[in-house]
């Protein structure tokens, strides 16, 4: 381990947790898991086709047998709605999740200085400005609340989360 | 089949815009931002909407949209956003720069589809 102090060491740490939200990042929109939804999904289409063939081939023979296989492609619709749901879901989900997340790998460089950007340091209202979301915006908003709440009762002994009602 | 031009930085979301989109039946191009959104409709691209995310590098959705509706091909082009974004001021601004519809991430499949529908032209 390498020993640095004062600002430098500041700077390092906030270094270091920029690259470690980084690769947070990087494991997030890999979208191995969405592709294989989407890969589920084209398998399970070319299964209900076969077996909607098998159906029209039994139809004759067997009219159980028949039943059953439409009722199977009927469900595999069902499910094939609800997997493409799921993916389109959790892509955008994923894209909201890296969209904070580089937001705070920018912030985190900025207060290391690393950013390459002119300004020193970083305020609360250049943060808010990194934001893409009304999400972000209004995380931003409670978390600055509770610290105002927090330094509140600070400065008169009482604890923070005791003054917060319900709902914030 | 009408071809839908995809903008979006994010690999996942463009393979599933894709996906729901030729399920659907439409012929899909993709750019990972604007500027590269734009070297395709230079190259000839026509595509008959235009789905944009805002947050892009290089060139925004909103430079984008500017630059798209100076492009004597896609000055009537309907241009949908598909964002994470929802605050009025940036609503404003896409509008202002000529979005015809604004959709918030997260979307259903059928939210984005039917919204394509409307502005498909007749």
């Amino acid at each position: 381990m390498m020993h640095v102090s004062g600002e430098a060491s500041e700077n390092l740490v906030c270094v270091v947790l920029a690259a470690q939200v980084a690769e947070l990042r990087r494991r997030v929109d890999d979208g191995a898991t969405i592709e294989l939804l989407w890969r589920t999904s084209d398998v399970l289409t070319q299964l209900s086709g076969l077996v909607q063939q098998f159906a029209s081939r039994c139809q004759e023979t067997d009219s159980e047998l028949n039943e059953q296989c439409r009722a199977a492609v009927t469900a595999e619709a069902d499910v094939r709605r609800l997997l493409e749901s799921l993916a389109f879901e959790q892509a955008q989900r994923n894209d909201f999740t890296c969209q904070t997340v580089d937001c705070v790998v920018t912030a985190l460089e900025r207060l290391a200085g690393t950013d390459g950007s002119a300004s020193n340091g970083l305020l609360l209202d250049d943060l808010a400005a990194l934001y893409v979301s009304e999400e972000q915006r209004k995380v931003h908003d409670a978390a600055a609340r509770r610290f105002a709440i927090g330094a509140t009762s600070g400065s008169n002994g009482t604890d923070a989360c005791c003054r917060e009602g319900p709902g914030e | 089949m009408p071809a839908i031009l995809v903008l979006d930085d994010s690999a996942t979301m463009v393979m599933s815009l894709s996906r729901v989109l030729k399920n659907a039946g439409y012929d899909v191009e993709t750019a990972g931002n604007g500027k590269e959104g734009m070297t395709k409709l230079a190259a000839g691209l026509k595509p008959s909407v235009i789905l944009t995310d805002l947050n892009m590098p290089q060139m925004d959705g909103i430079a984008f949209i500017k630059e798209a509706r100076k492009n004597a091909s896609t000055r009537f082009t309907p241009i949908i956003v598909l964002t994470t974004e929802s605050s009025g001021q940036k609503r404003d601004e896409a509008r202002v720069a000529g979005a015809s519809a604004w959709l918030t991430k997260p979307t259903e499949p059928n939210d984005l589809l039917s919204t394509l529908k409307q502005l498909l032209p007749k």
